[in-house]
């Protein structure tokens, strides 16, 4: 199929042996002339960073023949974006394929450059040892896709045992590859051979590399390198491997620079302005006279009480938001009451923890979630129930039916009290509907509802008032593995298997945006406490920022070795904080787009993280039954961002897990699956005890 | 996931010890012992569902004997069929741009609960009641109706179950979920004349003496009440006109 009329801006076709790099700098660019093989000057840079990728689009659907599949590995998927390749003859690309190195020499060129990194200098070498694994695994499935089984199976055996121990799982994966056909319903394999894996390095480290493949004999790596690696060269020291294997992990390899080099808001809205009553049994030790209403500055974005815009923040009405009703006012008013109350925490004060153990549940739990004012806990179980208790002694009450709700008299004072049904009244309702596991649940804000998501591939919407099922939304048709309302209400977002996450509004029964550019599974979804954008973790070892207003990634973070398990914001929106099943938690700073901390101290998935309401301590709660607490001021003070770090991409991340720990808890025997700091920062914990 | 003790190599048999020497090969270390027979059940149900569809593949060509190209075309087919995989990505990032290029809507304030359009709520009653007892009334406006014990667990969808023909009263079973409040639903009540073999829909349904409709319980307007009058043992009535109502039955919920 033709790919004309798409623009592009740059493209890289490897053609018998020769290089041809088409470059355009000019951005939508209408007609793409196909250029012929042959010609075409070869510029030697395999797209260096500096190249314009302006407006790539998506080229059209990709051709039927498998052959042709293989020109797309040239593509590269940034957040949404595909760059398109230039696709001459058909013909021509097919037999170039066979001659870009005879299989039989796959082995050799390997081990060739493994010998020149290996005898290069000490301050290169690990640079460069960041070719070995993208290569490998390249290599190995372009024999196993063109059906060279013995060469792809030798290969394997020979170089898999030379490659990162944090690769160990993809390669046992590869092992089990060793056919096409087995590579034809594994997507994420698919993806990986068809994207182009970045690797960042150093400009010296990148001179020495060329230099050395460019020579006559090493042609046919030299292709390899440049048709399955991007390489994003900065100026700079060359990293340790230290600062690499902080950063590499991901299936993708690392984020490009200009993948983290959109301004993003992240900046809270302004809260509306409230007259609070003072009741006089709040205010102990206030004088006698009234106090001119005004509202006390208790979250720090409100300190600025100035009309200045916050110039990191969003307008207000960048994405719609749902308007504050009488309810929503009432409960913000109890929420400064309470934070007003609020104990200040730090290192030396430590908070309190609650732990809600879920008995009985045979390992079926699977979700938890706790309302913002700490007083309902819903679990999703894998029986594919949905049970909401009540954790203060007041019960769950639904409301009456038709018949009792004509007798009650609707003038009366109290008749928000009266429609609810005492008769029924219990600690603990259960919600049936879902047919399959219940992997995410999250109450709206406005505790008026419940979302649960689940194996079956909906997304469910239950009242709070009735205890019934409402909506279900469907769209991802494979399981959905975590769901969370906005905190405003209104939108929720989902992620799942499709690889994808969803942001909905409830009263549409379709999504509104689709997050696309994942390769593997979404596992975890979170909003910003503006809204206005959604941090999804994945099972390819990256996390992706995405903007509400129009779909766009505008951060990728890369750096975990396992999927990504828990996301949270801190309070000011600066941070994220996320958590995977290598035991690490990462801290990055969002508007930088960099890591800027790594905590080391847990032994097992990282299922839970929260920041206390003020943000100084960070809680992390994991499947080696420990909650652990951090702080949080001191890991976010005194970072170096200044232009000339940023423009490298990473920072030097002080090795400084030890100090940070605050405190280190254990239960006997129950992971932790949730973390909730209550309004007056009570840290709840939330996890099913396991007999083991 | 606890861990297992291996079985001893004497008494497994040797397909569980192949498993669970693939289980080990994929890296997989910690499993309940039944995941070994699981996997064990579902491998020979796979491979069973391929090899009979080869043989319908290979009798369909009118082969001799099955062949590998057999096998090849019955695991394509399945593959297609039961183990679907998600879409591709560039799939993805096309629908995606589609879908993220239109603006989010504003929202509408002072909407009430913001939900989808009923038709894509799980709001509306999934029962509908239908009396097929023929009782010629003596009052045309006497007419009762089942006392509804909603809220029952059922797992049928929209069976009603009525009791027994002789009960005065009938219990509904309906989908768990299903607002307890009639307070705005219509529901049609049919109160058909003749002998009941293949009268309604649901046929199954046996038939309820009397009906009584209570009105407070329900809207002055919202039901609608068929009855046909016709004497015990006319012919079936015009099954044009029951047609009809039973299309009214439809729109009206």
């Amino acid at each position: 199929e033709a790919l004309l009329g798409r623009g592009t801006s740059a493209a890289a076709v490897a053609i018998g042996g020769n290089v041809a790099t088409v470059a355009t700098s000019s951005p939508g660019v209408a007609a793409v002339a196909a250029v012929p093989p042959g010609k075409g000057e070869s510029r030697g840079d395999c797209g260096v960073g500096s190249s314009s990728w302006q407006e790539p689009r998506k080229a059209g659907s990709p051709v039927s023949s498998p052959s042709s599949k293989i020109t797309h590995s040239g593509d590269v998927s940034i957040g949404g974006a595909v760059v398109v390749e230039d696709q001459p003859d058909v013909s021509a690309v097919l037999s170039a394929y066979n001659q870009q190195g005879d299989p039989t020499l796959y082995e050799e060129y390997y081990s060739g450059l493994k010998h020149f990194i290996e005898c290069s200098l000490d301050c290169h070498r690990a640079e460069l040892s960041q070719l070995f694994y993208p290569l490998f695994v390249h290599m190995y499935l372009e024999l196993v896709y063109n059906q060279h089984e013995s060469e792809a199976k030798s290969f394997f055996e020979r170089f898999h045992g030379d490659q990162e121990c944090y690769y160990q799982d993809d390669l046992r994966v590869l092992s089990s590859l060793t056919k096409k056909e087995h590579m034809k319903g594994n997507e994420t394999m698919l993806d990986f051979r068809t994207s182009k894996f970045v690797l960042r390095i150093s400009r010296d480290s990148y001179q020495l590399l060329k230099r050395h493949l460019q020579e006559k004999q090493n042609n046919q790596i030299w292709n390899i390198v440049q048709e399955h690696l991007y390489i994003d060269i900065f100026d700079g020291m060359p990293r340790s491997k230290q600062q690499i294997d902080a950063m590499v992990g991901s299936l993708a390899g690392e984020a490009k620079r200009e993948a983290n080099k959109a301004k993003v808001f992240f900046g809270l809205l302004k809260e509306p302005e409230f007259d609070v009553p003072l009741d006089d049994e709040d205010e102990e030790g206030e004088n006698e006279e009234g106090k001119p209403k005004k509202k006390k500055p208790k979250k720090d974005n409100v300190g600025s009480k100035s009309k200045k815009q916050d110039p990191n923040a969003p307008p207000q009405n960048r994405i719609p938001l749902p308007e504050l009703k009488d309810s929503d006012k009432l409960d913000k008013v109890m929420n400064m009451k309470e934070a007003a109350r609020r104990v200040r925490l730090g290192p030396e004060c430590l908070p309190s923890i609650c732990f809600y153990t879920f008995l009985n549940a045979y390992q079926g739990l699977t979700a938890v979630d706790i309302t913002d004012d700490s007083s309902m806990i819903v679990g999703g179980f894998a029986d594919s129930t949905v049970r909401v208790w009540s954790v203060t002694p007041k019960k769950l009450r639904s409301v009456k039916t038709a018949a009792d709700l004509s007798l009650i008299d609707k003038e009366s004072d109290d008749v928000l009290e009266r429609i609810m049904d005492e008769k029924t009244a219990s600690e603990l309702k259960i919600l049936y509907g879902h047919s399959g596991p219940v992997y995410g649940t999250s109450f709206s804000p406005d505790r008026n509802y419940l979302l649960s998501c689940s194996e079956d591939g909906t997304v469910r919407l239950w009242s709070l008032q009735t205890f019934t099922c409402l909506v279900g939304y469907k769209g991802h048709n494979y399981p959905v593995w975590d769901t969370q309302f906005s905190p405003y209400g209104y939108y929720f977002v989902s992620g799942g298997h499709d690889r994808v996450a969803r942001l909905w509004a409830t009263d549409h029964y379709q999504p509104l945006r689709i997050f696309a550019g994942h390769l593997a599974d979404v596992t975890c979804t979170r909003f910003h406490p503006n809204s206005n954008y959604i941090a999804t973790g994945s099972a390819d070892r990256t996390i992706r920022l995405w903007d509400v207003l129009n779909g766009n990634c505008v951060r990728i973070f890369t750096g975990h070795k396992g999927p990504i398990h828990s996301l949270a914001f801190s309070p000011n929106g600066r941070f994220l904080a996320t958590g995977a099943t290598d035991g690490r938690v990462l801290l990055w700073d969002i508007g930088h787009g960099l890591m800027v901390g790594e905590l080391k101290g847990h032994t097992d998935t990282i299922y839970a993280l929260r920041f206390s309401r003020d943000g100084e301590i960070l809680a992390s709660g994991s499947m080696d039954n420990t909650v652990r607490l951090w702080d949080a001021v001191k890991a976010f003070e005194d970072l170096e961002t200044d232009d000339f770090t940023t423009a490298t991409g990473h920072i030097n991340l002080p090795e400084n897990s030890q100090d940070l720990l605050l405190g280190t808890y254990m239960t006997k025997s129950t992971p932790v699956v949730h973390l909730h700091f209550t309004r007056r920062n009570l840290l709840l914990a939330a996890g099913a005890y396991s007999s083991q | 996931m606890e861990a297992t003790k291996m079985a001893s190599p004497k008494s497994a048999p040797k397909d569980a010890q192949v498993m669970a020497q693939i289980l080990k090969d994929m890296g997989i270390t910690e499993y309940e012992p039944r995941v070994i027979n699981q996997m064990l059940e579902f491998a020979y149900r796979y491979v069973t569902t391929i090899l009979e569809d080869a043989k319908i593949y290979s009798s369909h060509a009118k082969k001799s004997s099955v062949d590998a190209d057999d096998v090849r075309l019955a695991i394509q087919c399945r593959t297609d069929q039961s183990f679907t995989s998600p879409p591709p990505r560039d799939f993805l990032l096309d629908i995606a741009r589609q879908k993220n290029q239109t603006p989010l809507p504003l929202i509408k304030p002072y909407s009430g609960p913001r939900l989808p359009p009923d038709r894509y709520c799980l709001t509306a009653p999934n029962y509908r009641l239908k009396s097929l007892q023929k009782k010629v009334s003596s009052t045309a406006g006497r007419i009762t109706v089942p006392r509804l014990s909603v809220g029952a667990v059922s797992s049928r969808p929209s069976t009603p179950t009525l009791g027994t023909p002789s009960a005065q009263t009938v219990s509904v079973s309906a989908k768990v979920g299903a607002p307890v409040s009639l307070a705005g639903q219509r529901f049609t009540v049919q109160i058909p004349s003749s002998q009941p073999a293949g009268k309604s829909a649901t046929p199954t349904t046996p038939t309820v003496q009397n009906v009584l409709i209570n009105p407070s319980l329900i809207g002055p307007k919202n039901i609608l009440i068929t009855t046909n009058m016709v004497p015990p043992g006319a012919a079936d009535p015009n099954p044009l006109k029951r047609k009809h109502e039973d299309d009214d039955d439809y729109d009206a919920l």
